[in-house]
């Protein structure tokens, strides 16, 4: 196809399900916007060549390229993508921790990095009344907390990126699921950055993510589940219980199966390969962890000073990564990368799909991969 | 002073057909004309109310065209002559009553005036009106000129007044619309004092006794037509091939046999009155030839009849060929022209003729693309239509069903085609898009689940609207009407309705208010201004999640060329060409390319919008919608 702009973006990503809903491609133009939890189309734009197909993670990813634009090297660490170090780590403060969704590790660095004017603004995802995520900018350390906490729903954080206004010479720190970091990384790289954000961007914190879910059908299953009460916090325990934990505003807490909410799950998830946001500069997530604890996946030089000094200051507390659950780890993410490719050759788009990887490539992820589970 | 209302015999004047209609009526002592507009009617009760208050008569713009055909029998039951005129269209809303009426008769004598638009140039049909002609034993007059519609009119007054019946006036978009020179007579300076003779009831029962009735006064009226001056014969003694024709025919054909030069082997018969048939005068002249062609527009009226009068008459007339729109030798739809003419009657007389050189259509093509722009048909600039489908469309991208939009008639009827960015998706007669909405927002119960919309104007609300909305109420149909309220009739030429506070004849009268209105049915109902588009937007989202009954939101904005008229531009609107990013990404000409106010033009030569000042009328709607804020809006 010779059209790289919106018809080639809704011909290859919106109808055929493979949105992310990361925002990327949203407040760029007039074509399109995000409404109440989905990517709506306005009027249709005819450019050859557009920025919301250039940005777009699930239109051409190469991830050879990709990872020498970024680390000047080949992809070869199929596992989890390239990093320095892993680490357990919390907040060292037991009231940020209590109204983080895990181990308040992501509020914290974001903060931090405010504060010592790493970055002049944090672009996170808010959640609104209704649940409905978007991107927000923040400013003022103090703030983050607004943003902390999961829906578990994708949310078009990066719009928030694309919409701005930013002031001259600020520099944007930004929390995203790995779509979000893939598609800032391809910003990164593209031709048509020129008028994009992505300068600024010098922080990307990356969350492990196995996948993000639908918010219509989502929500219209919880409301129906909770009997028209209202939600007030939603938790995913880890494995063996793997349950969805929902909190309503007067304190009942329902059990959900995981099997129950999987239909909500975004087709796009099926298709991804990267669970642990590889192109972050630190990224940070729960597998089978230690409960109260996240892990920490540092990837770059920035993602490393921030680290050790937000716990030289005493904010984070961090501990070594046991053996055991680092391994646990590496399977959780090569198995995600092993679905995803079995997912796109079910859908016959292996070949001439989102993704370029060499054959080579693909077939040490197939075998190398057994089933964990 | 206006030249319909003077009084000077004799004076030969340049006419428009509808004035020469009106001033027929006049000089006829025309006291009540009603009328709900309609094009190509609307100018026959539009010139008559500018002259009403200095000649004594009545003038109204009726609410529809039913309404209007009952003022004007309503002047004649009390012995006044009345004149009602309508599109193709009205007469349909109008036949309920029409149907009754012929049956009870009139007496003061009554002209019903019909202008059908073949090729349907401003209408949402194409219709041949004279059907009701023989459907209520109606005489119908077809004027071909200016001048015969003038005296056709005139005539036509005395005509029912004979028959105590109802005259039709079948006229067409080209007579209707055509100028012509008229000789004016005098006029009529006794008026009748009204009287209902409430000893004579008017009621069509029992109709063993009207119907019977009914047929009398049509023989009656065949004996008239045998007399008519206004069907003539013109032609060789033995011609070769006979042309019956009617209406605006009669000149393409005269024109055609000129051009030809076969005036010596084609003879016509021009009918003016085409119902009942004029018997004697049809067999005088259907015996000389055995080739029929019937010239005429819309439908094969005087074609059928005349063969059904030939099989009849086969004992005297003889075998015939016909040759029409049964045959194929003329279009069975939409106007004609002399080109068609002249292409059948050259088939038919086995002639080659060339009407003009065989590279003229190209030529005329090329030249036309080289100096005239290509246009669509589109909103005026500053309509607000413009922005409120604008809003529509996007509210319906949000809330993402699939909303179906069901369309009225009015300037908003272009909501169909890309100047309202295609959301009506249907479009029939007036009021049928709340009608149609009826049916749909009761099939949530069956599993439907798009929202249902409909799009009303304010003329149309009151035309024919509220009956359907007041259904809706009672019967809890589920969707929501806009009423795009331009305080005024606009698409056939701003005449005034029960919204706008002013009458036909100019004097005021307390506003019936579609809110308040709507509010008394007990419907939700919302005002907005659609040129604050953000907020349209978010109420047209927000009712559209409401499920519950009928929903009214009055989009109220006036006619741009109205207020055009009245006061200066709300803004003055300008393009900063630094921020313009043009076809780029990020923008790719969204005010030219897609919202399409003709108010904005591309430069090709910058790359970049402006503004047309001579056609902008600042209302500052695509400032709020450029992406680049680079259209700048300023307070005048």
């Amino acid at each position: 196809m010779d059209n790289k702009g919106f018809q080639a973006l809704e011909a290859s990503v919106i109808k055929k399900d493979l949105c992310t809903f990361c925002g990327a491609c949203l407040s760029l133009c007039p074509y399109m916007q995000s409404w109440k939890g989905k990517w709506v189309k306005l009027d249709n734009c005819d450019l050859a060549e557009g920025r919301c197909f250039a940005y777009c993670p699930r239109t051409k990813v190469d991830l050879e390229n990709l990872h020498w634009e970024a680390f000047g090297q080949s992809y070869s660490n199929l596992e989890m993508g390239l990093f320095k170090k892993v680490k357990m780590a919390r907040a060292s403060s037991p009231a940020l921790r209590k109204k983080a969704q895990t181990a308040g590790v992501v509020s914290t660095l974001m903060g931090f990095a405010l504060k010592e004017r790493f970055i002049n603004g944090a672009v996170l995802t808010q959640r609104a009344s209704d649940h409905v995520p978007s991107g927000s900018v923040v400013r003022n350390p103090d703030k983050i907390l607004s943003c902390a906490g999961s829906s578990y729903v994708a949310g078009p954080t990066l719009e928030a990126l694309n919409r701005g206004p930013w002031e001259d010479k600020e520099r944007i720190g930004i929390v995203g699921t790995p779509c979000q970091v893939l598609a800032l990384r391809k910003m990164k790289g593209s031709p048509l950055k020129k008028t994009s954000q992505i300068d600024r961007v010098s922080l990307i914190i990356g969350l492990f993510c196995t996948w993000a879910l639908t918010y219509d059908a989502f929500m219209k299953y919880l409301k129906n589940k909770v009997n028209g009460g209202r939600i007030r916090k939603l938790d995913i325990t880890p494995p063996p219980e793997r349950l969805l934990k929902v909190t309503t505003n007067d304190d009942r807490i329902l059990d959900v199966s995981l099997d129950e909410i999987r239909p909500f799950i975004r087709t796009s998830c099926g298709v991804c390969l990267d669970m642990t946001s590889e192109f972050s500069d630190l990224s940070v997530g729960t597998v089978e962890g230690v409960e109260g604890w996240s892990t920490v996946i540092i990837r770059s030089d920035l993602g490393e000073e921030i680290f050790s000094r937000a716990e030289a200051a005493g904010r984070i507390e961090s501990r070594p990564l046991p053996e055991e659950n680092f391994k646990h780890l590496k399977e959780a993410s090569l198995l995600k990368k092993k679905r995803a490719l079995l997912k796109l050759k079910e859908r016959g788009e292996l070949e001439d799909g989102y993704l370029t990887l060499s054959s080579e490539l693909i077939g040490r992820i197939l075998s190398e991969v057994k089933e964990a589970e | 002073m206006n030249i319909l209302s003077r009084d000077i015999p004799g004076k030969s004047t340049l006419l428009m057909g509808n004035e020469a209609i009106a001033r027929g009526a006049i000089e006829a002592g025309v006291q009540v004309c009603s009328a709900y507009p309609g094009n190509p009617s609307s100018e026959i009760i539009g010139s008559l109310s500018q002259v009403a208050e200095e000649l004594g008569i009545y003038v109204e713009w009726s609410v529809n065209e039913k309404v209007a055909v009952e003022v004007a029998a309503g002047a004649s039951y009390a012995g006044l002559r009345g004149l009602t005129a309508m599109k193709q269209n009205g007469i349909n809303v109008a036949s309920d009553f029409l149907l009754n009426l012929n049956l009870t008769g009139s007496k003061g004598g009554m002209v019903v005036v019909v202008c059908d638009d073949p090729s349907a140039l401003s209408s949402s049909n194409e219709e041949d009106s004279r059907i009701y002609a023989k459907l209520g034993d109606l005489p119908p007059l077809e004027p071909s000129t200016p001048k015969e519609a003038y005296e056709m009119t005139r005539w036509a007054f005395d005509l029912s007044e004979e028959l105590k019946l109802p005259c039709l006036l079948r006229s067409v978009t080209r007579l209707s619309h055509a100028r012509g020179n008229v000789e004016f007579g005098p006029l009529l300076k006794e008026r009748p004092r009204p009287r209902f003779d409430t000893s004579r009831p008017s009621i069509p029962l029992p109709t063993s006794i009207t119907h019977k009735a009914l047929h009398d006064k049509l023989k009656k009226c065949k004996a008239l037509f045998e007399k008519s001056g206004f069907n003539l014969y013109r032609g060789p003694e033995r011609p070769e091939l006979l042309v019956v024709t009617a209406g605006p025919g009669w000149l393409y054909v005269l024109e055609t046999l000129m051009n030809m030069g076969v005036e010596n082997r084609v003879g016509i018969v021009k009918l003016g009155t085409t119902w009942p048939l004029p018997r004697l005068f049809l067999l005088e002249h259907l015996k000389k030839v055995y080739h029929i062609l019937f010239v005429e527009e819309v439908d094969p009226f005087l074609e059928n009849n005349i063969k059904e009068f030939c099989a009849e008459e086969a004992g005297h007339l003889g075998l015939k060929t016909f040759l029409g729109k049964a045959s194929g030798d003329l279009p069975d739809i939409g106007e004609i022209n002399p080109d068609i003419v002249t292409e059948a009657i050259q088939k038919i007389l086995k002639i080659s003729y060339q009407p003009r050189p065989l590279q003229y259509v190209q030529k005329a093509t090329e030249a036309a693309s080289l100096y005239a722009p290509s246009r669509e048909l589109g909103f005026c600039a500053g309509c607000p239509h413009r922005a409120t489908f604008w809003s529509l469309k996007n509210a319906l991208a949000m809330d993402g069903r699939d909303g179906i939009v069901l369309g009225d008639i009015g300037c908003y009827a272009l909501g169909s085609q890309s100047a309202g960015f295609n959301q009506l998706k249907t479009v029939h007669a007036m009021g049928s898009g709340v009608g149609l909405a009826n049916g749909l927002g009761q099939l949530e119960r069956f599993g439907l689940g798009q929202p249902v919309l409909t799009v009303c104007g304010d003329s149309t609300f009151y035309h024919a609207a509220i009956p359907a909305l007041i259904n809706a109420q009672y019967n809890r149909s589920n969707f929501l009407m806009l009423i795009l309220d331009n305080s005024t009739t606009a698409m056939t030429g701003f005449q005034p309705h029960p919204g706008t506070g002013k009458t036909a004849m100019g004097s005021e009268s307390p506003v019936i208010d579609i809110e308040t209105l709507c509010k008394a049915l007990g419907v939700q109902v919302r005002v907005k201004n659609p040129f604050d588009v953000q907020d349209t937007i978010e109420t047209i989202y927000e009712l559209l999640q409401n499920r519950e009954g009928a929903k009214v939101l009055v989009l109220k904005q006036e006619c741009a060329l109205v207020r055009a008229k009245r006061q200066k531009a709300l803004y003055k609107v300008w393009v900063n060409r630094d921020r313009c990013a043009g076809k780029e990404c990020g923008c790719n000409r969204l005010c030219t390319r897609i919202f399409k106010c003709p108010g904005l033009v591309w430069d090709p030569v910058t790359g970049r919008g402006k503004i047309d000042e001579a056609i902008c009328t600042g209302c500052g709607t695509c400032a709020d919608i450029c992406p680049q804020s680079a259209i700048v809006k300023e307070t005048t």
